[in-house]
């Protein structure tokens, strides 16, 4: 192996190091325009009248747009491609706001200093209207989603998910022991560095070319098309360099209003939010509220589950409808549980929309499923890796609900390696400590999904070309965002070809250049693109080999790709670049192959993750002292990217367990938690130090046996630390996050 | 109003507005787009430069403030190519999405220059400042480490 398993740098780290790397707010586009958004501060209200005059009048100001002079086309911010079916309810600018923080209208300028300025001077008047904050008490305002003449009626349950599994009764009448547990968690924000930043830019033939740092150039494309009504091919996407996104910038935001003005104007127009825009006026993760009653056998077996959730998707429905079901999906394949019921409902309110954030309901769930396990081993005084191990689900068991098997399923793997590196039992046994520092160990355990099968149509085209220079280009919609997945399959392509990662030229996703591809969500790039990216490659070298048979006067068969060439078996060969350069000579166009690839599985990864944490009683304060994190990641195509996966996740779960959250006031809807000042992220100082074990058994179907850690890697934080903490205290906190005043609550 | 002032190496005469942020002077004016903003109010530290050698968050400063100071940017960091530090960042892994790296870069720098052997925790807590939502700051620590000692090791 040339490529595999090494901790190869990334391909586009020198740019980014040396800030030479131009995000979407760093590019200069001669002639661009700035927008500036006027956002809601009414909850819920009626636009009664807006007066642009004075904001008009100001010198260098373009134009004001609000619900009057814009599209009145409702759309889904979170669909995936032209004709996907979906609640449309958002609009551009709509008539009635539905949060504070929705859009009320914008004002384009030639600067952002102008557009903002004159944006302040943008005089609205509301009607209020009655507003909904809490997920419970919206399950009132009932009835369909739907009015007959499609106008969204914006009434719950949006979505509403039951499944039925095994005989539910049994397990509970047959039960040692019943737990009943109410988990609450809170709406986390993504806080990617970059803010949300779009340029569109009319083209002179017409179209509109929209440079987005975005998830997917089509998704993008099908949502302006849709809020536009505008022919597909008027839109072209390319793909900016994006800051981080976690899920945030998964669904275009600012993509349809951009497009629009540009369109409008006949110029290129850029917005980007700033802080306290991308905090109230982008997406959060979903709070939930999880019941969950578990029956259990006094040896630890669980013999039925119950589980009730109810998912606050905020004002629009975007991809919320899914988040009940996509819960489920993932609950069902960690434990091998006889009898399972699950209902699952997802809710309107009055608060800014949720949509994807890294695991997509995966840590929700699991979050509810591992704390009420861990209080259920307290109570029966079994230890909770020991739980744990009786239960989880075998290698290529079936799961229940969609009937998928789980693949090269090694969760049990990661509970019994990572707890001897951990020293679980040790410090499991440790005394918590009697004055005010508390000491406690907690575990979780997790699995996550490999990519959209068989949900939606799982596929992707990769085409791999050599180049005249010897290196091969790339084409396959990729969407990089940060995680260093233009390296992974580069190392891929690199392996199959003889070459390094470096030596891969990968074009940027374009909607006009590249083949359709759902884009970077679901935990699919390594596991799917991947794949497509080494038939692709291992298709190009059988036909580099064919074409160098005639210059290397030898059959085919005998010839192997190796360090940029093409050698006979004695090592003697060719470089790439000489064949590509006598190929040309002979006026033979240089081998390219592409492979589409089609998913047929859906294995899961799986984590078992460990914490330690000190807990002061005085102040309330969680320290976590110590992590680690065991990952069934099949096989790891570059370690130390993904070392750096898991070590981000962890960051990101620490954070959901202990301090995060953007705190929607039950009373007014306002955000509390809307700027960093206010919302409180894990720095350098806070973090634990961090130990990763691999878990690397192969998975059949995945590229080189590699499987997906992105998303899973965040999965069972949150539930270790806290199960650390209510070993620490004693306590079966279920709150999350466990924020000092909960603390201090639960110990006075 | 008129300022001078040093940035990268360059002495800079320029008209300036009163109540320009630096990090924007920087970023809009002179072009020097590695200056990142991520927040404008001094939290997330990815719009670090060097003032006199010291890290600062540029969107806290108006630019005025500057006048007669010397200020280094990522891009004049080690121009067009790579430091030892930066070099450290992209073999351990620091880097990820990139955007809080420059920022981060430059902390460490400052750091380095006021403390050439730090710890751990130095190195966590002269950091603290600067967010990077993407590695869990465990890789950056280790690169800022490295970069030290051997900065040590080339010394003596």
């Amino acid at each position: 192996m040339n490529q595999i398993s090494r901790r190869v740098p990334l391909v586009d780290g020198v740019a980014k190091v040396t800030g030479a790397l131009r995000f979407t707010a760093d590019l200069h586009v001669e002639g661009s325009l700035h927008g500036a958004l006027v956002l809601s501060p009414r909850a819920h209200a009626r636009v009664a009248s807006i007066d642009a005059t004075a904001a008009l009048a100001v010198e260098g100001v373009h134009a004001v747009f609000w619900h009057e002079n814009t599209p009145s086309r409702y759309y889904n911010s979170s669909i995936w491609f032209a004709g996907q079916e979906a609640l449309a309810d958002e609009r551009m600018f709509p008539p009635v706001v539905r949060h504070i923080g929705d859009r009320v209208a914008a004002v384009v300028a030639e600067t952002e200093e102008i557009a903002r300025h004159a944006a302040r001077l943008v005089v609205v008047e509301y009607v209020d209207l009655p507003a909904i904050f809490d997920p419970e008490a919206a399950l009132v305002h009932a009835g369909p989603v739907m009015r007959d003449d499609g106008i969204p009626a914006f009434m719950n349950p949006v979505a509403d998910e039951s499944f039925t599994h095994g005989d539910l009764d049994a397990g509970f009448a047959a039960a040692d022991l019943v737990v009943e547990t109410h988990v609450t968690m809170p709406r986390s924000h993504h806080c990617a560095i970059e803010p949300h930043a779009c340029i569109a830019k009319p083209e002179p033939d017409g179209r509109i070319l929209i440079l987005s740092p975005c998830q997917s150039v089509f998704a993008v494309q099908a949502v302006v098309v849709q809020a536009l009504g505008v022919p597909q091919d008027q839109i072209r996407v390319v793909k900016t360099p994006i800051g981080g996104s976690f899920g945030g910038k998964a669904e275009p935001i600012l993509d349809p209003l951009c497009a629009f003005f540009a369109l409008a104007l006949g110029r290129p127009v850029m917005i980007r939010y700033d802080r306290h825009e991308t905090f109230t006026a982008t997406r959060t993760r979903s709070s939930v509220v999880g019941r969950m009653r578990i029956a259990l056998s006094s040896d630890g077996r669980i013999l039925a589950r119950d589980t009730e959730t109810l998912v606050d998707i905020g004002a629009y429905c975007t991809g919320g409808n899914y988040l009940p079901s996509s819960m489920l999906q993932r609950l069902v394949r960690l434990y091998d549980v006889p009898a399972e019921r699950y209902t699952g409902r997802a809710v309107y309110t009055n608060t800014v929309p949720a949509g994807a954030f890294r695991g997509y309901g995966s840590p929700q769930i699991h979050t509810i499923a591992e704390i009420t396990l861990d209080i259920s081993a307290r109570r029966l005084g079994v230890d909770p890796v020991e739980m744990r191990l009786r239960n989880l689900i075998e290698p290529n068991a079936i799961e229940p609900w969609q009937g998928l098997n789980v693949g090269n399923a090694r969760g049990r793997e990661c509970l019994i390696r990572g707890a001897d590196a951990f020293g679980w039992q040790g410090r499991r046994r440790a005394d918590a400590g009697r004055g005010r520092w508390r000491r406690g160990a907690g575990v979780a355990s997790a699995t996550h999904i490999n990519g959209c099968y068989p949900g939606f149509h799982e596929e992707t085209t990769a085409t791999l070309r050599l180049l005249p220079d010897g290196r091969a280009e790339l084409v396959c919609a990729l969407h990089d965002l940060g995680c260093g997945a233009d390296t992974t399959l580069a190392q891929i392509a690199g392996e199959t070809l003889g070459l390094r990662a470096c030596d891969i030229a990968i074009v940027p996703a374009d909607t006009d250049s590249c083949p359709y591809d759902l884009g970077t969500r679901a935990s699919r790039m390594t596991y799917i693109c991947g794949e497509a990216i080494r038939r692709a490659g291992i298709a190009l070298a059988e036909a580099i080999r064919a074409a160098a048979v005639l210059e290397l006067n030898t059959e085919a068969s005998g010839l192997r790709l190796e360090a940029g060439a093409v050698r006979r078996p004695d090592g003697s060969g060719l470089a790439l670049s000489d064949l590509a350069a006598r190929l040309a000579a002979r006026g033979e166009e240089l081998p390219a192959a592409t492979e589409i690839y089609r998913a047929q599985a859906n294995p899961g990864s799986y984590a078992a993750h460990f914490a330690e944490v000190e807990v002061d009683r005085l102040t309330g304060r969680v320290r976590v002292t110590d992590y680690l994190a065991a990952h069934d990641v099949g096989r790891a195509i570059n370690p130390m990217l993904v070392e750096g996966q898991i070590h981000g996740g962890i960051q990101i779960g620490i954070g959901y367990a202990l301090y995060e959250d953007v705190a929607i006031d039950r009373v007014t809807g306002r955000m509390r938690g809307d700027s960093f000042s206010r919302y409180t992220l894990v720095n350098a100082s806070e973090m634990p130090p961090m130990r990763v074990l691999l878990i690397e058994e192969g998975e059949p179907t995945g590229p080189f046996g590699a499987k997906a850690v992105g998303e899973i890697a965040t999965i069972p934080v949150a539930a270790a630390v806290v199960n650390a903490v209510n070993d620490a205290l004693g306590t079966e906190l279920t709150d999350l996050p466990l924020v000092p005043e909960r603390i201090l609550a639960a110990v006075s | 109003m008129r300022m001078s002032l040093k940035v990268n190496g360059q002495a800079i005469e320029t008209e300036i507005s009163p109540i320009s942020r630096l990090s924007g002077f920087l970023r809009d004016v002179l072009g020097l787009t590695g200056v990142k903003e991520g927040c404008c109010e001094g939290e997330c530290g990815a719009c670090t430069v060097l003032l006199d050698g010291q890290p600062v968050d540029s969107c806290l400063m108006l630019a005025f403030q500057a006048t007669g100071r010397e200020i280094t940017t990522i891009e004049g960091l080690c121009g067009s190519g790579v430091n030892d530090l930066q070099q450290a960042f992209l073999k351990m892994g620091a880097v990820q999405c990139g955007y809080c790296t420059p920022g981060m870069v430059l902390a460490a720098e400052g750091l380095l220059h006021a403390n050439p052997s730090p710890g751990e925790a130095e190195i966590r807590h002269a950091l603290a400042g600067n967010i990077c939502r993407c590695t869990g700051f465990e890789t950056i620590v280790q690169a800022v480490a490295t970069a030290a000692a051997a900065r040590q090791g080339a010394e003596r």
